[in-house]
């Protein structure tokens, strides 16, 4: 984390500052509503666990010079498959079978892009509405449940000395795609191409594959997301993951990720997703009523973005 | 036209050779059977008008197009390449006329791209050796950057090109493909590049060098190509032939 | 996406079948029935006496309301709980919507238990998800009451106060009433459905159906078109006037595909079909009360409904069996009375365009 802050410009800083500054001031706001407590904090790592992955896999695919609008629609798919699949085989096939959804999803999404040169853009704008689709006729709308413990635990209410799994999922996710993304030949591949995508081919880096890859991640960890989901909720439903989206990029975004490629910060998206997490968690505290905690949050992200974009180059 | 002008005479075979290369574009020829031989040390200079075809020669030797037909040998043996890593395998490098550097990645990692350096079980990237080494090479090529850390898009156009050369010298072992290096060049800077060029020479790489320049050309090359239409209109010796003549191959006007 | 389309009208009380799945029609097909076959007690026959009115203030009591979205519906039914919950003397300290979204209805349990509230009034989304989602709310004691739905295995008296819904039998009943009266009881109708597997709108019309095919001899449904999305019934009920061009009556599952309905009359110069609808809109009420193709409008009460939420939540916190089962009435709105069925509804005056036309 330390050594991202320093290979990171200046202006990346600001968002851990004004996230320290949101953090202090619903601190002090709140100090007798119990946003301070040991649960309420674990609540909210818990909350956005399935958007931090997503969001780690976002800086990848934003990076690379692509954007990903399937995500929400892979969640409910992968939540939904793994389910089923559960009713009538153990939960280790129940979780194969979602992430190979995943898996199988981020490779259309990424053949398209990358070996047909569609625009990322287009083509998961009609995966998500074609999957959503298939979400909704895959159970009838019905929602199915989760009646597997080991699962229940694994992707949901376990602990691990004292740790719920869930904010060890989120840590998992967040050291791994730090380290590929910035330590890794594959990280730097993906810096290269979403920067100059000519220079990096003629650099010999294969571009179509890396572009393939960060669709396959980004729709594995949207698998991912959806299995989280499911243990959380001990079920599956096809609305699962469809406000997602937006959270996810916002996060992103703020987190310090250029939306036109070539740079990115997967412990800036972290720190993204927990901003988001926490704008719910003390809004909802301060007792404000549905549509001032709306406008009070975009508010924040607003002054947000303006502090993390502001001091770019373009 | 002199026999010694298109093949010089040497007990090795050249380290390139192109014969009967052809490239159409959808029925539209791009260049027509093309031959050319570049030797160990040689500096061989092609020029021609816009659209004559120069980047189009670059571009398959790099092996970023594929010829029509004609064959690419390299020291003697047939070789195709199917992209350019292929080609840089083989010790070739280009230098890009729109430099193919990453602007939002710092210098090093834009001098290692594409075969960035790893260590270690988990294969991280080894930034300490990439960083030391490239550090190492600007200095020897004089190349004066503020830090190797620095992002190419805060360089000058001198000195990004100062880093393409050299990564161009650090990756070549036998070739390097040189697109109008000094294009955007001021007086000093294009000075500096036409150094690099001559180091790069003198240990015994082959060059080959696309510029619009004549004055450097005939500073810089041992033998001139040049095209015209996408047709070769032959090649000289510079020290036998003169500005005059190769101006009338340009243009076709005599 | 339809999802979101949805949310915007007030139709969506709940968004799936109870529980249990039973059946809501009784015997007599007009009564609505509780997800255990719970006979339904009306709202208005819930009652605190003085002495438990001063007992609950002195409890010092605070609530949370966890609505599944925001609607015109979730407003006035916010509205009903505030003001009864003021005259109980109960905070309201945290409101939040799920947005649909069983996985953030989740999250906004969590977050609000840090607040400790003593009650909490919920609409649950999902049956299996919202069985885990209030578990902690059920395990520290809150007080539950449900909006139109039951999680799984959940018992009444245990783990809930009491369930109070809206009379969507009825709702669906009047309309047909409604438009057997504007058409003197015969005629031919049309019946454009809710095509989407949705507990509220499929009881709704539902009923409206029954009871054109059992009440009104006379009265025959001779075209249907099902529609998920909204924005797409002008076209739809442009194909329908196309094929059946006679039609006398047209029922439409919601309001605002009922603008889109009204709509393809106006562009086929028709003023002779009638149109009934459900939950209350500015621009349909205002058709209707300027004598255009709108007969009626049927609605719930939805600001009752709210405000029986709290009073049931009252019981819960002095340990006063409740009811199990609580059912807020239906209303018919006409021209004659529609400034008052705005206020029943929604309790707020009947918007500025409407009444300017009533004048």
């Amino acid at each position: 984390m330390l050594s991202a802050l320093r290979a990171t410009e200046p202006a990346k800083y600001v968002i851990y500052v004004g996230f320290l500054a949101i953090f202090a001031l619903f601190a002090v706001a709140l100090r007798d509503s119990g946003f301070l407590t040991t649960a309420n904090l674990l609540n909210i790592i818990q909350q956005t666990t399935s958007v931090t992955v997503m969001a780690v896999a976002t800086v990848f695919v934003l990076t690379v010079g692509e954007i990903d609008l399937s995500i929400g629609s892979v969640v409910a798919i992968a939540a939904l498959v793994a389910a089923v699949t559960m009713r009538e085989f153990p939960w280790p096939l129940g979780v194969l079978a979602g992430l190979a959804a995943g898996v199988a999803i981020g490779f259309v999404n990424g053949a398209l892009v990358a070996y047909v040169r569609l625009p990322s853009f287009l083509v998961t704008l009609a995966t998500m509405g074609l999957l959503a689709g298939v979400a909704r006729s895959l159970t009838n709308l019905q929602s199915v449940p989760v009646e597997d413990d080991v699962f229940n635990a694994l992707f949901g209410s376990a602990a691990l000395l004292g740790i719920p799994s869930l904010v060890l999922w989120s840590v998992a996710a967040v050291g791994i795609g730090h380290f590929v993304f910035r330590e890794t030949r594959f990280g730097a591949h993906v810096h290269a191409t979403g920067d100059n995508a000519g220079a990096a081919r003629a650099g010999g880096v294969k571009v179509e594959r890396i572009r393939l890859a960060c669709l396959v991640v980004s729709s594995t960890c949207a698998a991912l997301a959806g299995l989280l989901y499911a243990g959380r909720l001990h079920g599956a439903r096809y609305t699962l993951g469809e406000t997602d989206l937006l959270t996810v990029i916002a996060a992103v975004i703020v987190g310090g990720t250029r939306l036109s490629g070539g740079a990115g910060s997967v412990p800036g998206a972290l720190i993204g997703s927990l901003l988001m997490g926490m704008l719910n968690n003390g809004l909802i505290l301060m007792g404000l009523s549905v549509s001032d905690q709306m406008i009070v949050r975009g508010f924040i992200i607003l002054a947000a973005v303006a502090l993390t974009l502001r001091d770019r180059t373009r | 036209m002199p026999a010694a002008a298109q093949r010089p005479e040497h007990s090795q075979p050249p380290v390139l050779a192109l014969e009967g290369i052809h490239k159409t574009f959808g029925g539209v020829v791009a260049l027509q059977s093309f031959d050319l031989e570049i030797e160990a040390g040689e500096v061989v200079a092609l020029v021609g008008d816009n659209g004559a075809g120069k980047s189009t020669v670059v571009k398959i030797i790099a092996g970023m197009l594929h010829p029509t037909s004609g064959r690419l040998r390299l020291d003697g043996a047939d070789i195709t390449f199917a992209d350019p890593s292929e080609s840089q395998a083989r010790g070739i490098q280009v230098v890009y006329q729109d430099l193919a550097l990453a602007d939002g990645q710092p210098v090093y990692m834009n001098m290692f791209l594409g075969r960035e350096r790893v260590i270690g079980p988990l294969r991280r990237l080894d930034r300490r050796g990439m960083i030391a080494e490239t550090a190492e090479l600007v200095q020897a090529l004089d190349v004066r950057i503020p830090s190797v850390r620095a992002r190419v898009r805060d360089l000058s156009g001198g000195q990004r090109q100062g880093v393409a050369i050299a990564r161009a010298t650090h990756w070549a072992r036998k070739l390097v493909l040189m697109d109008e290096p000094t294009a955007a060049l001021g007086v000093a800077e294009t000075a500096r590049v036409e150094a690099n060029i001559r180091s790069l020479k003198e240990r015994n790489l082959a060059i080959l060098l696309i510029s619009h320049s004549l004055d450097q050309v005939f500073r810089l090359s041992d033998r001139i190509c040049v095209l015209r239409r996408g047709v070769q209109v032959g090649v000289r010796r510079t020290n036998a032939t003169s500005n005059n003549e190769i101006v009338s191959m340009i243009t076709g006007l005599s | 996406m339809l999802e979101r389309i949805i949310s915007k009208t007030a139709v969506f009380a709940g968004t799936i079948a109870f529980a249990a799945g039973l059946p809501l029609t009784g015997a007599s097909a007009q009564e609505t029935k509780g997800p255990g076959g719970e006979t339904a007690t009306p709202a208005n026959a819930l009652m605190l006496s003085d002495a438990e009115v001063a007992k609950i203030k002195e409890g010092k009591y605070s609530a949370a309301l966890l609505w599944h979205t925001s609607s015109d519906f979730v407003n006035a039914v916010t509205a009903g709980a505030s003001d009864e919950f003021s005259r109980l003397g109960v905070t309201i300290v945290a409101t939040t919507d799920a947005g649909f979204d069983a996985a953030k209805q989740k999250s906004d349990v969590e977050t609000v238990m840090a607040k400790k509230p003593s009650v909490i009034l919920a609409l649950p989304l999902d049956p299996v998800a919202s069985a885990e989602a209030f578990r902690p709310a059920v395990a520290a004691g809150t007080k539950l009451v449900l909006l139109s739905n039951v999680p799984k295995g959940y018992v009444q008296g245990k783990d809930y106060v009491a369930i109070v819904t809206d009379d969507l039998f009825q709702m669906g009943k009047q309309a047909a009433d409604a438009l057997a009266a504007a058409l003197g009881k015969k005629g031919k109708v049309a019946w454009i459905f809710h095509d989407a597997q949705y507990y509220v709108t499929n009881q709704r019309d539902n009923a409206f159906k029954t009871t054109i095919e059992k009440d009104y001899p006379d009265m025959k449904i001779v075209a249907t078109a099902g529609i998920t999305d909204p924005a797409r019934a002008q076209d739809i009920a442009q194909a329908l006037l196309t094929k059946t061009p006679d039609l006398d009556g047209i029922y439409v599952t919601w309001a605002e595909p009922a603008e889109g309905v009204l709509a393809a009359l106006r562009a086929a110069g028709n003023t002779k079909t009638k149109i009934v609808t459900l939950d209350l809109s500015e621009p349909v009420a205002l058709d209707m009360v300027k004598g255009g193709n709108v007969a009626a409008i049927t609605a719930d009460k939805a600001y009752e409904l709210g405000r029986a939420m709290a009073t049931a939540a009252g019981y819960g916190l002095i340990g006063k069996a409740a009811p199990a089962f609580v059912v807020a009435p239906a209303l018919t709105a006409t021209k004659a009375n529609v400034a008052q069925a705005w206020q029943d509804s929604l309790h707020r005056d009947a918007p500025k365009s409407v009444t300017a036309a009533l004048k």
